[in-house]
C-alpha cells in the first residue's frame, strides 16, 4: 500500500502526464495506481480529472489550442481505460447526465468531441449521439438516457437552423431538460431565440455553464 | 461605372465610384433559381448561370466562383458528399484518403486535369473566361487542404507528436496547389487568373499563432512566391474565421499587387486594414449568422459600420459576407447588402 504522501505524488504525476499529453506515461501511471491499491475513483478524480481542469485553464488562457486539447484528451482516455474497470460500485459520483450531438446536416464534430471530453473529465455521464443527428434520434435519446442536459452543436449557419425544431421536440419529450447550444455561427441571442437555455462558446465554458444551470434546476 | 470597369479600376489602383459588392453566395443562388444546392457544385453551367442571375438581382460586382471548403478530400482519393436535405449547404467529407501515418508515403499527387471536382472547376473557369468575369480557381489554403486529406484532428495530433508527417501532408497540398495554378495559368494566361485560397482550418479556433508560424506561414509564403513567379498578378486569400493572432504573419505573405484578402466576421475591418491594407484590397465581412437571423435594421446598421470602415482601406475595399451566405437566408436580407452599398458605399 502507498502512504498518503506517495499517493499524492502519484496523483500529481498522473495530473502532469495528462497536462503534458503523455498518453503512454498516463496509462503506465494509472496501472501503477491500480497495482498499488489506490482507489481507482480517487485516481480518476485526483489525477486525470484534475489534469483536465488544468488543461481547460490553459486553453482559456490561450496557452493550449485544439492540438494540445486533443492529445490531452487521448491521455485522459488512456488513463480512464485502465482505471474504470477498477472503480468500485457505489464510489463513482456522477455530476449529472448529458446527451450531446452535432445536428442534422453537419458533420463537423471536433468541437463536440472536445466538449464531450471536458464533461467526462468533470464527472458527467455523457451520451454521445455523434454527428449529423436527426431530430428523432435526439427525442429517442431523451427516452433512452433521461439526460439532465442536452448539448447541441453546429458549425454551419444552415445546419444551426435544425436547432429550434430539436429544442422544441426534446423539451416536449422532457419538460425541464436543460438545452445548451454551441458552435461557430451561434451566440447568446440566437440561442435565446431558438429556445435554448444557454449558449457556450467553448468546451471549457460549456462545463461551467451546464454545472451552473443544473445546480439551479435541482431543488435544495 | 459598370461592374467590369469597377473591378478593373480596383485592381489597377484607380478610383472607383462606389464600394464593389463581392460574392460569398453559392447555395443561395441555387435556391434562388429553384435548383438543388448540389447544382452549384456538380454542374458548371447551371452553377454559373444561377450565380450570374442572382448577382444581377442583388447587385454583385465580382463574377461567379466555383469551390468549397472541403476541397482536397475527393481529389486525393477520398469521398465527399454533395449537399442534400434541409440543413446542408456545401459538400462534406465522407471518407478521408489518408487514415493513418502509414498511408502518407503511398499517397501521390493527383492528376489536376481529372481529379475530383477539377474538371468541373475547369469547365466553370471557361465560362468565366467567355463571359469576361474574373477567372479564378478556388481551393483550400495549404493547411486546409492538408486537413481535408487526413482530417484536421489527425493533422493537429501529428503537428505535436509527429511533425514530419504533418509537414509531408502540407507539402503534398502545396505541390498540388502549384500544379493546379500552373494548369490554370497555361490554359488562360497567368495574368488573367486570380486564384482563391480559403484557410478556415488554420484559424485560432483550432491552432495557435505559434503553430501557424511553424506549419502554415512558410507554405503560404512559398506558394505565393511560386505563383507570382508564374506571372499571376493577384492572389485572393479568404482568411476565414478568427485569425486575429495570425494577422502579423498574413501581412508577410506575398499575394500580388494588390493582393486580395477577405476576412471572417471575427476580424474587425480596422484591424484588417492595419495589417493588410497597404498591400491588399480588403474584403469583408458581414456576419452570415446576422444576415440569416437578424432584424433588417440590425443588418443595415452592421453593413453601414463595415462599409464606412472599409472605405478607408488604402488599396480599396469590397463589401461581402464574412463567410458563405446560408442558402436559407431571406432574400430581402441579401438585398439589404446591395442597398447599404448604394446608401453608404459611394465615394465622394
Amino acid at each position: 500500500m502507498f502512504s498518503a504522501k506517495e499517493k499524492e505524488d502519484l496523483l500529481k504525476k498522473i495530473h502532469d502526464s495528462v497536462v503534458e499529453f503523455e498518453e503512454e506515461v498516463t496509462a503506465d501511471l494509472c496501472r501503477q495506481a491500480v497495482d498499488s491499491g489506490i482507489d481507482a475513483h480517487d485516481a480518476i478524480i485526483g489525477g486525470l480529472a484534475e489534469g483536465m481542469v488544468t488543461v481547460g485553464a490553459m486553453y482559456e488562457r490561450n496557452e493550449y489550442f485544439v492540438p494540445e486539447l486533443l492529445l490531452c484528451s487521448d491521455a485522459l482516455y488512456a488513463g480512464l481505460d485502465i482505471l474504470r474497470p477498477h472503480v468500485r460500485a457505489g464510489t463513482e459520483q456522477v455530476r449529472g447526465k448529458i446527451m450531446i450531438g452535432v445536428v442534422e446536416g453537419d458533420i463537423h464534430d471536433i468541437g463536440k468531441s472536445l466538449v464531450k471530453t471536458m464533461f467526462e473529465a468533470a464527472g458527467w455521464k455523457v451520451f454521445d449521439l455523434g454527428k449529423d443527428v436527426k431530430t428523432d434520434r435526439f427525442v429517442s435519446g431523451v427516452t433512452q438516457h433521461d439526460p439532465d442536459v442536452i448539448a447541441l452543436s453546429a458549425l454551419m449557419t444552415t445546419s444551426m437552423l435544425a436547432m429550434p425544431k430539436i429544442i422544441e421536440a426534446v423539451k416536449a419529450e422532457k419538460p425541464g431538460v436543460i438545452v445548451m447550444v454551441g458552435g461557430a455561427p451561434l451566440n447568446h441571442d440566437i440561442a435565446r431565440r431558438y429556445g435554448a437555455d444557454s449558449y457556450a462558446d467553448d468546451a471549457v465554458s460549456a462545463v461551467h455553464e451546464a454545472a451552473r444551470l443544473f445546480s439551479n434546476s435541482v431543488p435544495d | 461605372m459598370n461592374k467590369s470597369a469597377r473591378i478593373k479600376a480596383l485592381l489597377t489602383g484607380n478610383r472607383v465610384d462606389r464600394v464593389p459588392h463581392f460574392p460569398f453566395i453559392l447555395g443561395f443562388c441555387a435556391k434562388n433559381l429553384g435548383l438543388p444546392i448540389a447544382t452549384i457544385y456538380n454542374d458548371a453551367e447551371k452553377s454559373f448561370d444561377a450565380q450570374m442571375k442572382t448577382f444581377e438581382q442583388y447587385g454583385v460586382d465580382w463574377g461567379p466562383i466555383y469551390g468549397y471548403a472541403s476541397y482536397g478530400t475527393w481529389e486525393f482519393g477520398g469521398e465527399v458528399e454533395m449537399p442534400s436535405g434541409n440543413y446542408q449547404q456545401a459538400p462534406a467529407h465522407k471518407m478521408f484518403p489518408v487514415k493513418s501515418e502509414s498511408d502518407i508515403d503511398s499517397i501521390t499527387l493527383p492528376d489536376v486535369k481529372t481529379a475530383g471536382c477539377l474538371p468541373i472547376a475547369m469547365a466553370f473557369s471557361k465560362l468565366q473566361q467567355s463571359h469576361g468575369t474574373p477567372i479564378s480557381v478556388v481551393l483550400g489554403g495549404n493547411f486546409t487542404i492538408a486537413g481535408n486529406i487526413c482530417a484536421v484532428e489527425k493533422l493537429c495530433r501529428w503537428m505535436l507528436k509527429s511533425p514530419e508527417s504533418a509537414h509531408k501532408i502540407i507539402r503534398l497540398a502545396t505541390e498540388h496547389i502549384i500544379e493546379i495554378v500552373r494548369y490554370w495559368a497555361d490554359t488562360f494566361g497567368a495574368e488573367n487568373v486570380i486564384p482563391q485560397f480559403w484557410e478556415p482550418l488554420a484559424a485560432n479556433l483550432i491552432i495557435s499563432p505559434r503553430q501557424f508560424k511553424q506549419f502554415v506561414f512558410p507554405y503560404l509564403v512559398e506558394t505565393g512566391e511560386r505563383i507570382l513567379a508564374m506571372g499571376v498578378r493577384h492572389i485572393l486569400h479568404h482568411i476565414c474565421a478568427d485569425h486575429n493572432a495570425n494577422l502579423p504573419y498574413w501581412a508577410e505573405v506575398p499575394m500580388g499587387d494588390p493582393g486580395l484578402c477577405s476576412f471572417g466576421e471575427e476580424i474587425d475591418i480596422d484591424k484588417a486594414i492595419e495589417f493588410l491594407g497597404e498591400k491588399a484590397v480588403v474584403i469583408g465581412n458581414l456576419d452570415p449568422s446576422l444576415l440569416l437571423t437578424g432584424q433588417p435594421e440590425q443588418i443595415t446598421e452592421r453593413c453601414r459600420e463595415i462599409i464606412e470602415k472599409g472605405k478607408k482601406a488604402p488599396r480599396g475595399f469590397m463589401f461581402s459576407s464574412g463567410c458563405e451566405v446560408s442558402p436559407e437566408t431571406p432574400g430581402y436580407h441579401v438585398y439589404l447588402m446591395k442597398k447599404a452599398i448604394e446608401e453608404f458605399g459611394v465615394y465622394p
